[in-house]
C-alpha cells in the first residue's frame, strides 16, 4: 500500500513540475491534460484508500517513508499516517481539486498564464495532501507552509495588479502571524516531548496534563494549555478567524477557481483538520476548548454580518466562508469534531459549489462581478442558476440538503456543551443562522431574479456557459445534496473511533446521538428548534427586502447609519491593521535602517570588514610570487616549524 | 608462497580498468583523428561499468589480500565509485573544450583512466608501498595531464612546478614512512598498528616521522602552507585538467589520509590533530581572504579549494567515526561542486577563448537564465546555504567538531567561511545585476548541457536529501 | 677502528663531498661527474650491506644509462649557468641556516639512542651460499605482486606521457611531403585570373 500512498501527493507534484517547467514545451493542452491525469490519479487512488477504510475496514498506516535527517537524535523522516480521517480529507480534497481543473480549462481559456495557472494549482494539491497525510509535526508544517506559499503565489497571479500584489501580500503577512504561532506550537511541543511524532507526542500527552512551566518567572502556564493555544492560532491564520480573517477577503482577487479551490474548500481547512488532528491534545485542557469556541462564534456570526452589506458577488461568498469556518470551529471548541469535519467536507462541496457559479456568472458578464450590476439571470443560465439555488439551499440549512445536516448538528452540539463561552456560542450561531439565509438569499435574488440591470451590451451576449464549466457545477451539486446522509455513519457511526479523541465529560455528539434514529428523524426533531425557522426568516427577509420593496433597503441603512458604515468598513479592522501594525512597523524599521543598518551594521561593520578583509587579502596574495623556488621554501619551512613544535617543544610540554 | 586466484577477486575493479585503459590506448592509436569519438565514449563507459562492479561491492565483507598489501572494504568501495562517476562527469566536460582547441587526443582520456587507477590504488591501499605508488601513479598521471597543451608556455610552467613541488613533497612522505619502518619494521598498516600499540610511549622518532607524513599529505590535499601549488598549477593547467585535479583526487587523498593517519597511526591521533588544526585554521582563513582579491575565477577557485580543504580537516580533526564520515561526506560533494563550478568555465569558453575572468560571468542570466541558475546553485552550494548540499556538509563538519569540544574551531571555521561567502555571492551579483559584456550568444553541445545540469541539480538535490548519502558514508565506516 | 669501519667512512666522506660538489660547481658537466661519483660510493656503501645486486644495478642502471644519458643533454645544451646562480650568494645565508636547522633537529631524531645497536639487533650475516638476487626476486613476484605490478604501471604511464608530451608536429616547423609534391597537378601551381584591364588614368 505505501507505494499507493506515495502516488497519492506524488502524481499532481509531476503534474506541477512538467506543466511549470515544460510548459512552453508542451503546450496548453498538454498542461492542463498532465495535471489533470496528476489528480484524477490521486482522487481514483484515494477512492481505492476510502473503500479500503469504509468497506474493508483496514488498519490505520502509520510509518515513515524517508529519514530526512538525524539531528541530535530528533528525526526529521517525511511519513505517512493513514486513518479514517485522512482518507476522508484526502478524497475531498482529491475531488474539490479535480472538478476545479476542469473547470480551469473554461474560466481561464484566454489566460496567457495558462500554463502557469495550472502547475500552481497541482502544485497546491501535493501540499495539501502532503499535509492532510502526514504522520509528524515537521511535515504539517511543510504542507502548512506550501498550501500558503501557492496561495500567495495564486492571489497575485495577475501580478500586474496592485490590487492582486497587494491582496497576495496581505495574505501572506496575515498568515504570517498564524504560523509564527503554529512554530512556537510545535516547537514546545517538541521541548515537551523530544519527538516530532504524532503518535509518540498523543501517547505521551495524558502523562503532562498537570505540567506547567513559566515562561515569566512566578507566573505558571499549563503546558497544554500554551501548546494548544500557540496551534490554534496557528489554525486562526490559515483558517481566517477573527481577528487574522481580514487576508481572506481580499484573497477573491485571484482567479475564481482558485477562490473555490484554496479560499473555500481545502486550504482555509488545513486550520480545522488540524485541531481534529491533535484533539488528543485538545481534549486535555478546556481552557483551550473554551478559546477556539469563543473565537469560532465571533467569526460565525460578526462575519456573516458583513457579507450582508457585500456587492461583489465572489467577497459575499467569501464572508459567508469566514463565517462557515467560524461554525466549524465552534464545534471543534465544543469536541464536536467529527460534526466539525462533517461541516467541513458538505462545505468543501456546496461552497465550492457557490464559487464556481459565481465563476461562471462572472464569465457570462464579462468579468464584472457587482451584483447590482446582475439580475434576472435565470433565464439565460439555467444551469447555473440551478446548481446555485441547490448550493444556496445547502448553505443556509435547508432540510434534507447537506448543510442542514451539518450544521444542525453542530448547533445541537454547542447547545449541550458545557464549557465556559458555550451559552455565548449558542446564541451566536442561531442568530448566524438568519444572517446566513439572508445574504445567500441577498445575492440569489439580486443574481438570477427581478429585472436585469446589466447594460445591453452584455445582455445581447449573455448566455449559459461552455460544458467545462457547467459539468463541474453539476457534479458538485449532487454532493451537495446527498453528502449529508452520510451523517449515520461521520457523526453518530464509528468511523472516527479510535481517530478523533473525545474526553468522556465533552462528548456531546454521544448525548446527541442518543436522541438520533435516521436522517428522517433527524429533520423532525429540528422542526422543533429554532435554527430552521430563522433560516425561513432570513430568506423570507430577503425577498421582501430585495424583491418586494427595495426601498427598504436604503432606508434601512439610512436608518442605522452607524451600523451601516461600521459593516462596509468591516468594523475597521482593515484601517487598525494598516495604522497600527502596518504603520508601526515601518516607523520602527524605518528608525532600525537609519540608525542600526545604515551607520552602524553597512558603514561600520560591513564596508569597514570588507575593507579590511580586501587590504588583508591585497598584501598577503604577494606572497605567491610565483616563483617555484619561494614555493619550495615556504614548504620547507613549513616542515621545519613542524617538526620544531611537535618533536622538540610540544613534547616537552607534555611531558 | 602461491597466490590463489581467489585473492584477485576483491581487484576486479582495478584489473578491469587496467585492461581497459590499455585496450584504450591501443585502439586510440589505429582510429583516425575524425573518429576519435571512439576513444572517448571507450573511457566514458569504462567508468560506468567500473561504478557499477565497485557499487556492487558495497556490501562485501572486509578482505585484506595479497600479503597485506590491497584491502577491500566498503568504504573504498563507496570511495572508488564516487571517483568513478566524477571522473565521468570530468570527462564528459572535457569533449567540447578539447575539441575545440584542437587537442582532442585519447591521451587526455587514457592518462585519466590511469590517474583514476592510481587513485583506486590509494583507496584501497593497506601498505604504506602501496600508498606511495598510488600516490605517484596518481601524480606523474596529472604532472603529464597539466604539461597536455604542449603549445601552451603557462601550462608548461604550471607544470613544472607542479612536477618539482611534487617530487618534493613526495620525497617528504617518503622520508617519513622510511622513518616509521625503521621504527617498527614493517610497511604493512595492521602491523605498524600493532608495533604502535605495543611500544608504550610514543617517541620522538614517530613523531618526526608523523611530522613528514602529515606534510606530504598537506602537500597532496593543497592545505597551507603546503598549498603554493595550488594556485598556479589550477591557473595555468588547461580548464579540463584544473577540473579534474580539483576534483576525483580530493577524495584520494582523503583516503589516503583516513588510511595514513586513522589506521596506521591511530596511536598519534593526539599530536596530529594538534597538526592538523593549525593547517586547516592556516587554510581557511589564508584560502577564503585571498580568494577575495583574485580577478581570476580558476584562480579564485583555486583558492576556494584550499578553504574547503580545511573544512575537510576539521572533520578529520574530530579523529571518531562521525567526524570521519562528515569529512567524507564533504569530500565527495565538495568533489561534486567542484566540478561543476569548474565544468561551467567551460561552459562558457569558445574556440579561442577562455571565459575564465569574473568578468566574462557578468550578466549570464540574460545570456543564459537556466545556465546562471546552475552557477547559482553551485555558489550557493560552496558558501553552504541551505538548500544546496554544501551547507549539509558544512553543518555534518561542525557537528562532528562541536561534538569533540572543540567549539572556538567550529567558530573559526564559521567565521571564515562568512568571508568565503562573499566571494561566491560575488560572482551570482555579477551574473544577475550585471550588463553582459559580450553580446555573443551561447553555444553548448548537448552532452555538455546534460552533464551540467544533471550536476547541479545533483547538488540541489543531495542538499534536499541529504539523508540517504549521510547514511551510507556513516555505514561504510562502521562496517 | 677496524678495516671495515674505515672503508665505511672513507665512502660516506667521499659521498658527501660529491654531493656537496653536484650542486657548488659551476660546469654542468663537472657536477654530472660529481654526480656519478656520488653514485659510485653510494653503491660501495651498499655492498657493505649486503645489497649486492642493489648495488650493481645502480651502477649499471644509474651510472651507466641515465648518468651517460644526462652528460649527452648537458653537452648537446651547452646551458650557461651563471644566469641561473645569481641568487645563490644572496639566498646562501637563509638556505644554509635552514639546512643547518634541518640537519640538526633530524640529528637529534635519528641518533644511536633511536637506531644505534642496542635499539636494533645486528641483522646476522648471510653465509657465502646466499643469494641476494634470488631473494630479492622471490619475494617480488610473491610478497610484493601488488606493488610491483603498480611499479610497472607507473613505467607505462611515464612512458605515455613521454611521447605523449614531445613527439608532435610543431607548428611552426616547415616540412616537405613528398606524396603532395608527386601528386600535384599543374593547375594546382599556378592559377590564370582573368582579370579586366584597367582604364588609363
Amino acid at each position: 500500500m505505501e507505494n499507493v500512498y506515495l502516488a497519492i501527493p506524488l502524481a499532481p507534484l509531476f503534474g506541477a513540475i512538467v506543466a511549470g517547467l515544460f510548459g512552453k514545451q508542451i503546450g496548453r493542452a498538454g498542461a492542463h491534460t498532465v495535471t489533470i491525469l496528476g489528480v484524477a490519479v490521486s482522487f481514483v487512488l484515494s477512492l481505492v484508500v476510502l473503500k479500503q477504510f469504509a468497506v474493508d475496514g483496514a488498519d490505520p498506516y502509520n510509518a515513515s517513508v524517508y529519514t530526512w535527517m538525524v539531528s541530535d537524535g530528533v528525526r526529521f523522516e517525511i511519513g505517512f499516517l493513514i486513518d479514517n480521517l485522512t482518507a476522508l480529507m484526502i478524497t475531498v480534497v482529491s475531488f474539490v481539486s479535480l472538478m476545479v481543473h476542469i473547470y480551469t480549462i473554461g474560466y481561464m481559456h484566454d489566460d496567457p498564464g495558462y500554463q502557469r495557472f495550472f502547475s500552481y494549482i497541482a502544485l497546491f494539491t501535493f501540499s495539501m495532501l502532503m499535509l492532510v497525510m502526514s504522520n509528524n509535526f515537521l511535515q504539517l508544517f511543510f504542507g502548512w507552509e506550501a498550501v500558503g506559499l501557492v496561495s500567495y503565489l495564486l492571489i497575485g497571479f495577475w501580478y500586474k495588479r496592485p490590487t492582486a500584489i497587494y491582496a497576495n501580500l496581505k495574505a501572506f503577512l496575515v498568515n504570517r502571524v498564524g504560523d509564527f504561532g503554529f512554530l512556537l506550537g510545535i516547537g514546545a511541543i517538541y521541548m515537551a516531548f523530544n519527538s516530532m511524532d504524532y503518535a509518540t507526542v498523543f501517547a505521551a500527552a495524558p502523562a503532562m496534563e498537570s505540567a506547567s512551566f513559566e515562561i515569566f518567572s512566578g507566573v505558571e502556564w499549563s503546558l497544554l494549555t500554551v501548546i494548544c493555544i500557540f496551534l490554534f492560532i496557528g489554525a486562526m491564520g490559515k483558517s481566517a478567524q477573527v481577528p487574522l480573517h481580514v487576508w481572506l477577503p481580499d484573497s477573491m482577487e485571484g482567479p475564481t477557481p482558485i477562490s473555490a479551490l484554496i479560499h473555500a474548500a481545502t486550504m482555509v481547512t488545513a486550520g480545522i483538520f488540524m485541531v481534529a488532528r491533535m484533539s488528543p491534545l485538545f481534549e486535555l485542557s478546556e481552557t483551550a476548548l473554551s478559546f477556539v469556541l469563543v473565537i469560532g462564534a465571533i467569526t460565525a456570526l460578526f462575519m456573516g454580518l458583513l457579507g450582508v452589506v457585500q456587492n461583489d458577488i465572489k467577497r459575499v461568498i467569501a464572508y459567508s466562508t469566514l463565517s462557515q469556518l467560524g461554525y466549524m470551529t465552534v464545534a471543534l471548541g465544543a469536541s464536536a469534531y467529527a460534526a466539525g469535519i462533517f461541516h467541513l467536507m458538505t462545505h468543501a462541496f456546496f461552497k465550492a459549489l457557490l464559487f464556481l457559479a459565481a465563476g461562471s456568472v462572472i464569465i457570462a458578464m464579462h468579468h464584472d462581478q457587482d451584483i447590482r450590476n446582475m439580475g434576472g439571470l435565470r433565464k439565460y443560465m439555467p444551469i447555473t442558476w440551478f446548481t446555485s439555488l441547490i448550493g444556496s439551499l445547502a448553505l443556509i440549512g435547508t432540510p434534507f440538503f447537506s448543510g442542514f445536516y451539518s450544521k444542525d448538528t453542530i448547533i445541537e452540539a454547542v447547545h449541550h456543551s458545557h464549557l465556559a463561552g458555550a451559552g455565548i456560542a449558542y446564541w451566536a450561531v442561531l442568530i448566524g443562522v438568519f444572517i446566513t439565509a439572508l445574504y445567500s438569499f441577498r445575492m440569489y435574488f439580486l443574481v438570477f431574479h427581478g429585472k436585469p440591470r446589466m447594460d445591453e451590451h452584455t445582455r445581447e451576449h449573455l448566455r449559459e456557459t461552455p460544458w467545462v464549466v457547467t459539468v463541474p457545477l453539476i457534479l458538485l451539486a449532487i454532493p451537495s445534496v446527498l453528502s449529508g446522509y452520510l451523517i449515520d455513519p461521520v457523526v453518530f457511526g464509528d468511523w472516527f473511533n479510535g481517530v478523533l479523541h473525545v474526553a468522556p465529560g465533552h462528548d456531546v455528539l454521544g448525548v446527541i446521538g442518543e436522541h438520533y434514529h435516521g436522517p428522517l428523524s433527524f429533520v423532525l426533531h429540528a422542526l422543533a428548534g429554532p435554527a430552521v425557522y430563522l433560516a425561513g426568516a432570513g430568506v423570507a427577509t430577503a425577498w421582501y427586502i430585495y424583491m418586494k420593496n427595495p426601498a427598504i433597503a436604503d432606508n434601512i441603512a439610512q436608518r442605522f447609519r452607524g451600523l451601516y458604515t461600521l459593516l462596509v468598513n468591516k468594523y475597521y479592522a482593515d484601517d487598525f491593521n494598516e495604522a497600527v501594525f502596518a504603520g508601526g512597523a515601518r516607523n520602527v524599521g524605518r528608525l532600525l535602517w537609519r540608525v542600526g543598518d545604515a551607520l552602524i551594521i553597512d558603514g561600520l561593520i560591513v564596508n569597514g570588514s570588507a575593507r579590511v578583509v580586501g587590504w588583508v587579502a591585497s598584501v598577503v596574495r604577494q606572497v605567491q610570487s610565483g616563483y617555484l623556488y619561494h614555493y619550495a621554501f615556504s614548504m620547507i619551512i613549513g616542515l621545519l616549524l613542524l617538526l620544531f613544535w611537535f618533536v622538540f617543544i610540544a613534547q616537552r610540554v607534555g611531558a | 608462497m602461491n597466490i590463489a586466484l581467489s585473492e584477485f577477486a576483491p581487484l576486479s575493479t582495478e584489473i578491469f580498468v587496467l585492461t581497459m585503459a590499455c585496450i584504450i590506448l591501443i585502439i586510440d592509436v589505429f582510429v583516425s583523428d575524425e573518429r576519435r569519438i571512439i576513444s572517448y565514449v571507450l573511457s566514458l563507459a569504462t567508468l560506468l561499468a567500473a561504478a557499477l562492479i565497485s557499487w556492487n561491492m558495497l556490501d562485501n565483507e572486509t578482505a585484506v589480500v595479497l600479503n597485506g598489501t590491497f584491502v577491500s572494504d566498503p568504504m573504498a568501495a563507496l570511495l572508488k565509485t564516487s571517483i568513478f562517476l566524477i571522473t565521468f562527469g570530468v570527462f564528459m566536460y572535457s569533449r567540447a573544450y578539447l575539441v575545440t582547441r584542437g587537442i582532442f587526443r585519447g591521451e587526455y582520456y587514457v592518462l585519466g583512466l590511469f590517474a583514476v587507477l592510481g587513485m583506486m590504488v590509494l583507496v584501497s591501499a593497506h601498505n604504506l608501498l602501496t600508498i606511495y605508488l598510488g600516490l605517484e601513479l596518481l601524480s606523474l598521471s596529472l604532472y603529464a595531464l597539466v604539461a597536455f597543451n604542449r603549445d601552451s608556455a603557462q601550462a608548461s610552467e604550471a607544470a613544472m612546478k607542479y612536477f618539482v613541488l611534487g617530487a618534493l613533497a613526495s620525497g617528504m612522505l617518503l622520508y617519513g614512512i622510511s622513518m616509521l619502518y625503521g621504527a617498527t619494521g614493517s610497511l604493512d598498516i595492521a602491523e605498524i598498528t600493532a608495533a604502535l600499540s605495543a611500544s608504550d610511549e610514543m617517541g620522538m622518532i614517530h613523531i618526526f616521522a608523523l611530522c613528514f607524513i602529515v606534510v606530504g599529505l598537506a602537500f597532496k590535499f593543497g592545505a597551507v602552507p603546503f598549498h603554493m601549488w595550488v594556485p598556479d598549477v589550477y591557473h595555468g593547467a588547461p580548464t579540463p585538467v584544473t577540473l579534474f585535479i580539483g576534483s576525483a583526487p580530493k577524495i584520494a587523498a582523503f583516503a589516503m589520509a583516513l588510511r595514513l593517519l586513522e589506521q596506521t597511526l591511530g596511536g598519534l591521533a593526539a599530536d596530529w590533530q594538534d597538526m592538523l588544526t593549525i593547517l586547516a585554521v592556516l587554510s581557511l582563513a589564508i584560502g577564503n581572504v585571498i580568494a577575495i582579491a583574485q580577478t581570476n575565477i580558476k584562480r579564485m577557485l583555486a583558492y576556494s579549494t584550499i578553504s574547503h580543504v580545511g573544512f575537510l580537516i576539521l572533520g578529520l580533526i574530530a579523529a571518531n567515526a562521525e567526524g570521519y564520515s562528515a569529512a567524507m561526506f564533504y569530500a565527495i560533494t565538495y568533489a561534486l561542486t567542484a566540478t561543476g563550478g569548474f565544468g561551467m568555465i567551460i561552459l562558457l569558453s569558445r574556440s579561442g577563448f577562455e571565459a575564465d575572468q569574473l568578468d566574462d560571468f557578468k550578466g549570464l542570466n540574460e545570456r543564459s537564465p537556466w545556465f546562471a541558475l546552475m552557477m547559482l546553485i553551485l555558489m550557493f552550494s560552496m558558501a553552504g546555504v541551505p538548500p544546496t548540499v554544501g551547507f549539509y556538509a558544512k553543518l555534518s563538519v561542525l557537528q562532528a567538531i562541536i561534538h569533540v569540544d572543540m567549539v572556538w574551531l567550529a567558530v573559526v571555521a564559521v567565521f571564515f567561511s562568512i568571508i568565503g561567502a562573499f566571494y561566491y555571492i560575488r560572482v551570482v551579483k555579477l551574473m544577475y545585476f550585471d550588463e553582459p559584456e559580450t553580446e555573443e550568444p551561447l553555444h553548448v553541445s548537448t552532452d555538455l548541457q546534460i552533464v551540467m545540469s544533471l550536476n547541479s541539480l545533483a547538488v540541489l538535490g543531495l542538499g534536499v536529501f541529504p539523508g540517504a548519502l549521510l547514511a551510507v558514508c556513516a555505514a561504510v565506516l562502521v562496517a | 677502528m677496524d678495516f671495515e669501519r674505515f672503508i665505511f667512512y672513507f665512502f660516506a666522506a667521499v659521498l658527501v663531498f660529491a654531493a656537496v660538489r653536484v650542486i657548488t660547481v659551476r660546469n654542468p658537466v663537472h657536477a654530472v661527474l660529481h654526480l656519478v661519483l656520488a653514485f659510485f660510493t653510494c653503491a660501495g656503501l651498499w655492498l657493505m650491506l649486503e645489497a649486492e645486486f642493489l648495488a650493481i644495478t645502480l651502477v649499471l642502471v644509474y651510472v651507466g644509462a641515465v648518468m651517460v644519458l644526462f652528460l649527452f643533454v648537458v653537452m648537446m645544451l651547452d646551458i650557461n649557468v651563471s644566469p641561473l646562480r645569481e641568487g645563490f650568494i644572496k639566498y646562501l645565508p637563509v638556505g644554509l641556516s635552514v639546512a643547518a636547522l634541518i640537519v640538526i633537529e633530524m640529528f637529534l631524531v635519528v641518533r644511536a639512542r633511536n637506531f644505534g645497536t642496542d635499539a636494533v639487533a645486528i641483522p646476522a650475516r648471510h653465509g657465502a651460499d646466499y643469494s641476494n638476487t634470488r631473494e630479492l626476486g622471490s619475494v617480488l613476484y610473491t610478497d610484493y605482486v601488488y606493488p610491483f605490478e603498480i611499479a610497472a604501471v607507473i613505467l607505462l604511464v611515464a612512458m605515455i606521457a613521454a611521447i605523449a608530451l614531445t613527439m608532435r608536429r610543431r607548428p611552426e616547423t616547415k616540412y616537405q611531403n613528398p606524396v603532395d609534391q608527386v601528386a600535384v597537378k599543374s593547375n594546382d601551381r599556378v592559377r590564370l585570373v582573368k582579370m579586366k584591364a584597367e582604364e588609363r588614368q
